[in-house]
């Protein structure tokens, strides 16, 4: 390429010019690397959801409870290999803005069920022999500095719990083996929920493990059509179907995040744009000196293009490679698992340094224009 | 400094191209600034709304919200009896005992399901709402499966129409009235009869009483009278008070969201106004020097021209704000956390957040053009003079 020092001349002849513009395009590739990477963190709580497990609530919504009978019957059902139940607990620990998920788990059958949650053999040893221990994400262990053998005092939320404070000991810590498991979450006996709460076996959803995933929307069905008629009907999803819900009540994040992204590529648009087009109009005499001497015209817009290139694409690697290495779910626990934990991937780099190439050609296309059309005898006329 | 300012401006108007090109940047990050913040304070007002400084809502002690609270059925006729509750003409009680339940529906647009309130009140529950109006059929009779839908649910979710049954909680009830409250979170709301609410949905007690105050003045009186009754572990709320704090989960998050976006974004519209004033700062190095020669001082070159940069800005956060207006009135959904069901509202573009844009755009103008009108400045007048 004998052309590229002439580019990297060019674009060195104004440096504060040029820092300033790969400085703004940086900007714009990592605000949209993260919000691609929030995006992305929610459709991969959905691809990370087991395709063999089915979830299973109350049919008039999930804050109603269901006895503990529906499980034998799912059990019964020709296909089923295990079935597991939780209930929320929503809780408020010190204060209501300290908000994580808190599930009351059978805990033998839930932690079979869900081999993504990592713990050591004797945590869970330890977890499962005391009624009132508790199983704690890492997530959370680090946003509240808590240690195993601590005593969390949790306060209940919901009146059906009654109103006395509920004492748990940690007794192990779990990490997140995929990322439909959310590593902020606080798991405790569902047996010592339902002894506070009187005994009544309520149970908020169950989740039932299948055989073949290739049953699993005609045995969803046959679930519903147990107990259909009765007081407690229930609704039957996938567990992929089930977290995309969750994820639309948010709102419509995708016109959200998508019409912010937008804004940003054209406002970088424009800032880039004018930054070229200044640069081209400082180079008037020198263009035309150009074209004397033979350059084409479509050399010199080329050569703009390739300018606009460069600048977009320094940019592009600076505010990508910054998103990957400051965005990443580890340290940012965002309103506790209503918002999935998100990171910058290969991936989110890739498609932002893509980006910044087509900011950079698309801000050099009027200037590079303006370039090649000059007319030479005007232009040399011309006093800067 | 007349002069100074008239000959900036004069000078922005030479060099159209770049200036309007450095003004749309402004503009985007002014529209995005207006509009995040629009759905938040949409969010907000919607809920602002549905509390009335006249109305007091009473729960259990240390509830944060309707839907942790509980009221027993033989606690409510002793806070009907209480003086501070205004009484209708026939001397009946202005309270209304409810009960919020969440069903599940699917939403039009996408037949997704999403989680619909459904709150069951008390029989004079729309004297105490005064706001409320109902826009086509009638009340539902109390003691009749009949319900009444807010006029947001009943564009979003499906099975709602006007004279439709719908299925929930073990029976079927009939839509006989559609109602309007002022644009208040309750037009996203199915209500019904709480007595039959409460067998349906197999809850043994209500979640909270609203009542309507003699005097928004009684309040305090009405708190101390309830504090002191043993009967009652209760505490009443400023209606509008209690309806502020619930909107702050959600629209804490939305506003947090919002500043990080706009921060991020405005630091690189700042870089285009400064690439901006920096040209125009080295295409008018004789003439600065001239001003200079004249007797200019440094103070007012620096000041002309941060006031060009501003002027620049300003002009961007007015097209901005024209940009964003559009959305004004849009009605969108989003999750309320603190009730856990799908909020209707509209974008809400006050003028307060049009000139929080322009004193944005402004700030951004300031900042982008001081290095710039410094370095105006400091021009030495002779090497300026001497300049082509």
């Amino acid at each position: 390429m004998k052309f590229a020092r002439l580019v990297l001349k060019s674009a060195r002849r104004s440096k504060r010019r040029t820092a300033l513009t790969i400085l703004s395009v940086a900007i714009a590739v990592f605000l949209f690397a993260s919000l691609r990477a929030v995006l992305d963190g929610f459709s991969a709580v959905a691809e990370a959801s087991s395709s063999t497990r089915v979830v299973t609530i109350r049919s008039t919504s999930m804050i109603f409870n269901m006895p503990t009978s529906h499980a034998d019957v799912i059990r019964g059902i020709p296909g089923v290999q295990d079935v597991t139940w939780a209930n929320w607990f929503g809780g408020i620990y010190k204060d209501p803005k300290n908000f994580f998920g808190q599930f009351g788990i059978d805990a033998e059958s839930y932690l079979r069920m869900y081999p993504e949650i990592l713990v050591s053999p004797g945590e869970k040893r330890a977890f499962l022999e005391d009624r009132t221990g508790a199983l704690v994400g890492d997530g959370l262990v680090r946003k509240y500095g808590w240690h195993v053998g601590d005593r969390i005092v949790i306060q209940p939320g919901i009146p059906y719990y009654g109103t006395q404070d509920y004492t748990f000991t940690i007794r192990g810590v779990y990490r997140s083996g995929a990322s439909n498991v959310d590593n902020q979450t606080f798991l405790f006996h569902w047996k010592y929920l339902d002894e506070r709460a009187g005994g009544a076996g309520q149970v908020g959803w169950y989740v039932t493990q299948l055989r073949n995933p290739d049953d699993a929307a005609r045995i969803a069905m046959v679930i519903d059509q147990k107990f259909a008629n009765s007081p407690y009907e229930t609704k039957t999803d996938t567990e992929k179907q089930f977290s995309a819900q969750f994820a639309s009540m948010l709102g419509n994040l995708n016109l959200l995040l998508g019409s912010v992204a937008l804004a940003v590529v054209i406002t970088t648009l424009f800032v880039a744009g004018n930054t070229m087009a200044m640069s081209v109009r400082e180079r008037t005499t020198e263009i035309a000196v150009m074209r004397t001497l033979g350059y084409p015209a479509s050399t010199i817009f080329l050569l703009v293009v390739g300018e606009g290139l460069m600048v977009a694409i320094v940019g592009g690697a600076i505010g990508a490679g910054l998103a990957r290495l400051v965005i990443n779910g580890e340290y940012l626990g965002m309103a506790g698992g209503f918002i999935p934990a998100f990171g910058v991937n290969n991936w989110n780099v890739v498609v932002g340094l893509g980006l910044s190439v087509l900011i950079g050609i698309l801000a050099a296309m009027i200037p590079a224009t303006m370039a090649s059309r000059l007319k030479i005898v005007d232009a040399l006329r011309r006093v800067a | 400094m007349g002069l100074v300012s008239g000959y900036n401006l004069r000078s922005m108007l030479v060099r159209k191209g770049t200036a309007a090109m450095t003004a749309m940047g402004i503009a985007m990050v002014v529209a995005v600034f207006v509009m995040t913040l629009a759905i938040a304070q949409g969010f907000r007002s919607t809920l602002v709304a549905s509390g009335s400084t006249g109305n007091a809502i009473v729960l259990r002690k240390s509830a944060t919200s309707e839907t942790v609270s509980a009221v027993l059925k033989n606690q409510l006729p002793i806070i009907e009896s209480m003086a501070q509750v205004a009484r209708d003409g026939d001397g009946h009680p202005l309270a209304s005992p409810e009960l919020v339940v969440i069903i599940s529906l699917p939403r039009i647009s996408d037949g997704r399901p999403a989680n619909v309130p459904l709150r069951g009140v008390g029989p004079r529950a729309y004297e105490v709402r005064d706001t409320l109006q109902i826009v086509e059929g009638r009340r539902f009779v109390p003691g009749t499966r009949e319900i009444n839908v807010g006029r947001q649910a009943v564009g979003r979710f499906r099975g709602l129409t006007f004279g439709s049954d719908v299925k929930f909680g073990g029976a079927t009830w009939k839509v006989v009235g559609i109602f309007t409250a002022d644009d208040a979170s309750f037009e996203s709301e199915v209500w019904g009869d709480v007595d039959l609410m409460m067998p349906a949905f197999q809850r043994g007690g209500y979640q909270s009483v609203t009542v309507k105050l003699s005097d928004p003045a009684a309040f305090s009186s009405f708190d101390v009278a309830m504090g002191a009754d043993p009967r009652l572990d209760l505490k009443p709320q400023r209606e509008r008070e209690y309806y502020e704090g619930q909107s702050e989960t959600t629209g804490t998050l939305i506003r947090v969201f919002a500043t990080f976006v706009t921060a991020i974004l405005s630091i690189g519209a700042m870089f285009g106004a400064m690439n901006t004033m920096y040209a125009a700062v080295a295409y008018r190095t004789r003439e600065i020097g001239t001003l200079r020669a004249l007797g200019f001082s440094r103070l007012r070159i620096v000041t002309a021209f941060l006031a060009e940069s501003v002027a620049l800005a300003l002009i961007g956060g007015v097209i901005g704000c024209i940009l964003a207006l559009p959305v004004h009135g849009l009605s969108t959904g989003a999750m309320n956390m603190a009730s856990f069901s799908e909020l209707a509202f509209k974008f809400r573009i006050t003028p307060g957040l049009l000139g929080g844009g322009l004193l944005f755009a402004a700030i951004m103008g300031g900042i982008g053009g001081l290095l710039p009108a410094i370095r105006a400045a400091r021009i030495p007048v002779a090497r300026a003079l001497r300049e082509i």
